[in-house]
């Protein structure tokens, strides 16, 4: 559907301005409404109940010899809100740009809109190789966007996001291409399906011993390299804030809100459910990756000068979270960490978009020249106020409820899910953790105080732009951002609805690994004599989870 | 060898592009005629037309010296369609010289004899893939390089491109003389210059001999230890011949110089065409050592060392000849260097398949894989997957070339009022690309296209082709990687191709970086004709559609493959689409969830 958006706009190019962005914003806007009716109808529909993949569509694309490639896409629990958040942060992401890009500006709403469709694209592919083509397709809409209306730097910004992350992406293509091989010589049916492949491997696992040489750990490997790099995990993050900080903002929207989800959705869909071993033997040292990167990006953010550099650190501060609550493999924090995904989806996204408004008004993103704008624009700094307390997580906001769960998850998981000699590593990091949300509020508090509050210390250009009506939002502005303001209040207050949905695939998602994790933290049951891991525990391990969870598990499904 | 009527039936098509290379000639000799190349277009459409549909897999029809298969069909397809392609281009060059040079009759007489010579150069590539018998199949290559020579020096007159001609000459005459060397050592091995029976004495061989005496005789006077002393030879002398066509290390040094020192379109031509007669060289020759299709015999020790050593060189010159490529790449300015080296590393690419086709071929039939053929059966044919990147890269790369010529020239400043005729100045770096987005946007689009579609970035077709040569080679041995096994060295293969298609992206996006991030003040003459900015867009309408459904191309290169790699590809159908253990999967799913329960 956007693409056909895409080519209306193609069409209308020449209208001039006006018709391009409303047709751009219609276009989203229809998908929006699209995906919505879609997530519905999921909702309401048996196979949330029972787990099953909805609007299942399959055409044959590429058969014969060994290939079995279909087109064939459908949505399940996992995909349900990252599919809902793409068609958002793309509506989102015409919006903000409606003033701030009028050259080219054709090409730049095309481009939103190819990228939107492989975002969708992504989240709804049921065949591994149109997952990856859609993966890696993403790329080639925002190396254009990033390019041609970045800031100063972005021709450099644009190469490197482009080959760092291509670079990656093929190395997991190799893992990817793999899985599909190994699954085909032992089950002896060639299938691209990513729930076949599950399915299959989880009969016939790749091996882990030196015999087999060590193919799951390649495997794994090679995906890590190529989903860490696009989430980007801690010592892969270089990319990040070069490409966030040249990129337009429309292009930041999405790169934030969007791409980096895609990395850990790979991990949830791919790693976990297909190489539980591997995983389970490398969740300790990611877990530790995820606690570090907690904390070098709070750290990194809370020296920077130019705001937008700030927000970029702190998404990797942010994905430090998500990473930990992925590899404590714990369901609690699994499901933490998938609603996570979603909060720093709005606000981030969110921050990003105002960010771009700060420097339409002021041309500046730098926090020493701003100063006192709370003052002039009351709203603007209500709605910023409102995501910098959904990024640090105050109570009541939904980053609150995916770092409280992640936190939960890991204490939980250190307190009675590890053998003894790595209790102690993992309560540290679970503390770092911790400390991780002191840093996020200090670094986030402290810029807001020095942009908004304050003297007024607006620069010159804001004469320039003084001439305009107001300083405070303008209606496109509001149609961007409200949306995202209204979700963060929604999943704040009632986190349950967005929590159960994809309870249970994630569930089925991580099962495997979880369990592997506990088995290789069994023996040490027997050392200390003391029943660390109960038989139930190691089974069932959701009986852990608060009740809110439960019955939100049974209901939620029934009130929609 | 009887030669009958049927033979020229089958050759119809080439004969008729024959019939129109002496037309043109003459025409342009005696008459005056323009268009030459208008000649090598009909003649070409009648050609294609005439070639009818592609044999299946097992069917052959032989006559004489040549052979109709799965595999020669393609070969003939693809390049009577490149050939249309290209002719359209160099065309082109022929409208901006007709343009520019007021000495508009010498030029026209020279075309009418560029285009004879060039259909010429393409009735030879046929026949190279129709060949079955070695001296057709050397004379075809030779067609295939005489005209290249004429065409290089015909193109450009100036020092560059003599010097380019020249060197050109010699160093295809050597590779000639090499592989010549290689045919004759394959006429003392097979005892004949048929292939099909060198092939089945190459696969006899040894195998007749059971107990291995003092040097005992198999055919004539032929030993299995001076067969051991000759098949090395026979494949280091096969393997300089095609690596010279297909600018593989070692012989791959020319490409650069070459290249810069020709004609745009006729860059086109060398990336492309010889390229293809470097593959069915080589894989012409792996499949000698391969039973027919359906043949439960297996083949003899010597043609299993054959097979053997081939997937050990091919696999090593692969992986060297990818990143040689690609690092030189890296440090060009100039376009067309730039290019050449870019045709190195795709060489490359297109070796991995040659390489999984001969281990494949060993594993199969050899007493080194020993497995079962439901298992081996589940290879990728790598045959096949490199024919169907030989098409995405051919149809790319001829659009690139095409869109060059296209633009020729650019203004040296955008706006000049001045009186005098300003100096053109020929796009010749990577710099003179820049801004390209602003002044011609509609070739910047399909120059950006083939670029990606090169890169292999999905859903474009350069990456169906990539993606159909990793599987293959990931598919050798597609069990239990063991160190030191050749499981180990195809995984090792194909990670060292995705590095290089990452290290590729890396000089393509400097391109598309020029033609889309930077401005400029030159703008684009665009004099290149229209012809050959009507193959720019043919080629963006092909690459477009086999990226949209790579299926029938796919198909048409797998069936081609297996003509030769001897695999029924029914078999493998059968076996594979029905997903027998759906059922099993579910009941695991199943038991799954009620565990989580």
């Amino acid at each position: 559907m956007p693409l056909v958006g895409a080519g209306i706009v193609w069409l209308v190019s020449s209208r001039g301005l006006q018709a391009v962005r409303t047709s751009a914003a219609t276009t989203a806007v229809l998908t929006l409404v699209a995906t919505g009716l879609l997530i519905l109808r999921y909702l309401m529909s048996d196979e949330a109940l029972s787990n099953q993949v909805f609007a299942m569509a399959s055409l044959p694309w590429l058969t014969g010899g060994i290939f079995n490639i279909h087109l064939s896409i459908g949505l399940d629990g996992l995909s349900l809100w990252l599919f809902g958040l793409s068609a958002l942060l793309s509506l989102t992401a015409i919006f903000v740009s409606w003033e701030a890009v009028t050259e080219r500006a054709a090409g730049f709403y095309m481009l939103l809109l190819v990228l939107e469709a492989a975002m969708l694209g992504v989240f709804v592919a049921r065949d591994i190789i149109l997952f990856y083509v859609f993966f890696e397709f993403t790329l080639v809409p925002l190396f254009f966007l990033i390019g041609i209306w970045g800031h100063d730097e972005r021709r450099k910004a644009a190469l490197t996001f482009f080959i760092y992350t291509l670079a990656g992406s093929v190395v997991a293509f190799l893992g990817l291409m793999t899985i599909v091989l190994w699954n085909a010589t032992h089950t002896g049916s060639i299938t691209f399906d990513i729930d076949m492949l599950t399915t299959g491997l989880s009969a016939h696992p790749l091996p882990m011993d030196a015999d087999g040489g060590y193919l799951q750990w390649l495997v794994f490997l090679a995906l890590l390299i190529g989903f860490a790099i696009k989430v980007p995990i801690f010592p892969f993050h270089t990319w990040l804030p070069l490409a966030h900080v040249e990129a337009p903002t429309g292009g930041s929207v999405d790169l934030a809100g969007v791409l980096l989800k895609i990395g850990i959705y790979g991990f949830l869909r791919f790693s976990m459910p297909m190489l539980p071993e591997a995983t389970a033997v490398a969740a300790p040292w990611l877990f530790a990756v995820g606690a570090f990167g907690i904390i070098y990006g709070a750290l990194v953010a809370l020296v920077q000068q130019d705001l937008k550099r700030l927000i970029a650190y702190s998404s990797v501060s942010h994905m430090g979270y998500v990473v930990m609550g992925l590899f404590a493999l714990e369901p609690v924090a699994i499901e933490g960490a998938n609603l996570q995904l979603i909060n720093h989806g709005l606000s981030s996204a969110g921050l990003f978009a105002m960010v771009g408004m700060l420097y339409e008004r002021f041309h500046t993103r730098s926090i020493q020249s701003l100063g006192g704008i709370a003052k002039k624009a009351p709203w603007l700094t209500t709605l910023f106020m409102l995501f910098t307390f959904s990024s640090i997580g105050l109570p009541g906001l939904n980053g609150f409820v995916g770092e409280f769960l992640i936190l939960t998850g890991s204490f939980q998981r250190a307190w009675t899910g590890v053998s003894p000699n790595f209790q102690q590593s993992y309560l540290i990091f679970s503390l770092m953790g911790v400390f991780g949300v002191v840093l996020g509020a200090w670094y986030m508090l402290w810029a807001v105080e020095r942009v908004f509050f304050g003297n007024s210390r607006l620069p010159p250009s804001y004469s320039i732009n003084g001439a305009q009506n107001s300083l405070d939002l303008r209606w496109h502005e509001i149609a961007a951002i409200s949306p995202l303001a209204i979700f963060i209040l929604w999943i704040g207050i009632t986190p349950a609805i967005f929590l159960a949905p994809p309870s249970q695939s994630i569930r089925v998602m991580t099962y495997a690994s979880s369990n592997a994790f506990n088995r290789n933290m069994q023996p040490t049951k027997s050392f200390f004599g003391t029943e660390m891991i109960t038989e139930k525990n190691k089974i069932n391990s959701h009986i852990d989870l608060p009740e809110i969870f439960l019955t939100s598990q049974k209901q939620s499904p029934v009130k929609q | 060898m009887t030669t009958s009527f049927e033979t020229f039936l089958l050759l119809s098509p080439e004969i008729t592009l024959f019939l129109a290379a002496l037309i043109a000639y003459l025409a342009a000799a005696f008459s005056g005629f323009q268009a030459g190349w208008l000649i090598a277009v009909t003649g070409l459409g009648i050609a294609i037309s005439l070639s009818g549909s592609q044999p299946e897999s097992g069917a052959t029809i032989s006559s004489g010296p040549i052979t109709i298969d799965g595999f020669s069909f393609y070969i003939r397809l693809l390049t009577y369609t490149a050939g249309l392609m290209l002719a359209l281009v160099q065309s082109g060059d022929y409208w901006k010289a007709a343009v520019q040079d007021n000495d508009a009759e010498e030029r026209r007489r020279v075309t009418g004899e560029e285009a004879g010579t060039f259909l010429i150069l393409l009735v030879g590539l046929s026949l190279v893939g129709l060949a079955n018998d070695l001296v057709l199949f050397f004379i075809g290559l030779e067609l295939v390089s005489i005209p290249t020579y004429i065409l290089l020096a015909l193109k450009r007159t100036d020092a560059a491109g003599q010097e380019a001609s020249l060197k050109y000459f010699f160093l295809s005459l050597v590779a000639s003389a090499l592989f010549l060397y290689s045919v004759v050592c394959l006429y003392g091995l097979g005892g004949s210059t048929s292939l099909p029976a060198i092939g089945n004495q190459l696969q006899s061989l040894g195998c007749t001999v059971a107990p291995i005496s003092a040097g005992s005789i198999t055919v004539g006077t032929i030993t299995i230890s001076m067969a051991a002393v000759l098949l090395p030879v026979t494949l280091g002398m096969a393997f300089a011949g095609a690596a010279f066509r297909m600018a593989a290390v070692p012989m791959h040094f020319y490409a650069p110089d070459v290249y810069e020192g020709t004609s745009t379109s006729n860059t086109a031509l060398l990336s492309t065409l010889p390229k293809i007669a470097g593959v069915v060289m080589l894989s012409r020759l792996i499949a000698l050592a391969i039973p027919p299709v359906g043949s439960p015999q297996n083949s003899g020790p010597v043609a299993e060392t054959l097979l053997l050593q081939s997937w050990q060189v091919i696999a090593i010159l692969a992986a060297i000849t990818m990143t040689v490529g690609n690092c030189m790449a890296l440090l060009q300015n100039n376009l067309r260097r730039l290019f050449a080296c870019s045709s190195i590393a795709h060489a490359g690419y297109l070796l991995v398949g040659l390489a999984a086709l001969a281990a494949a071929a060993t594993d199969r039939r050899g007493p080194l894989g020993g497995e079962s053929i439901e298992e081996t059966a589940l290879s990728l044919n790598g045959l096949g997957s490199t024919l169907f990147y030989l098409a995405t890269y051919v149809v790319a790369t001829i659009g690139f070339f095409g869109g060059l010529t296209y633009l020729g020239h650019r203004w040296p400043e955008w706006s000049t009022s001045s009186d005098k005729q300003p100096q053109l100045e020929e796009i010749k770096t990577v710099d003179d690309l820049n801004g390209l987005s602003s002044t011609n946007p509609i070739a910047a689009f399909c120059l950006a296209t083939f670029l990606l579609s090169l890169m292999g970035i999905p859903p474009l077709a350069g990456f169906w082709g990539k993606l159909s040569l990793v599987t293959s080679s990931l598919s050798v041995d597609s069990g239990i990687a063991v160190f030191g096994d050749r499981k180990a060295w195809f995984i090792g293969l194909s990670v060292v191709l995705v590095l290089n298609a990452a290290i590729a992206a890396a000089y393509y996006l400097r391109l598309i970086t020029a033609m889309y991030f930077k401005s400029t003040d030159k703008g684009v003459q665009a004099d290149g004709g229209l012809s050959s900015g009507l193959a720019m867009i043919a080629c963006l309408i092909v690459l477009v559609s086999i990226s949209i459904r790579p299926q029938g191309l796919f198909n048409s290169a797998l069936q081609a493959g297996n003509t030769l790699s001897g695999t029924l590809v029914t078999e493998t159908m059968a076996l594979f689409t029905t997903n027998t253990s759906t059922t099993s999967n579910m009941l695991i799913r199943e038991e799954i969830e009620n565990g989580i329960r």
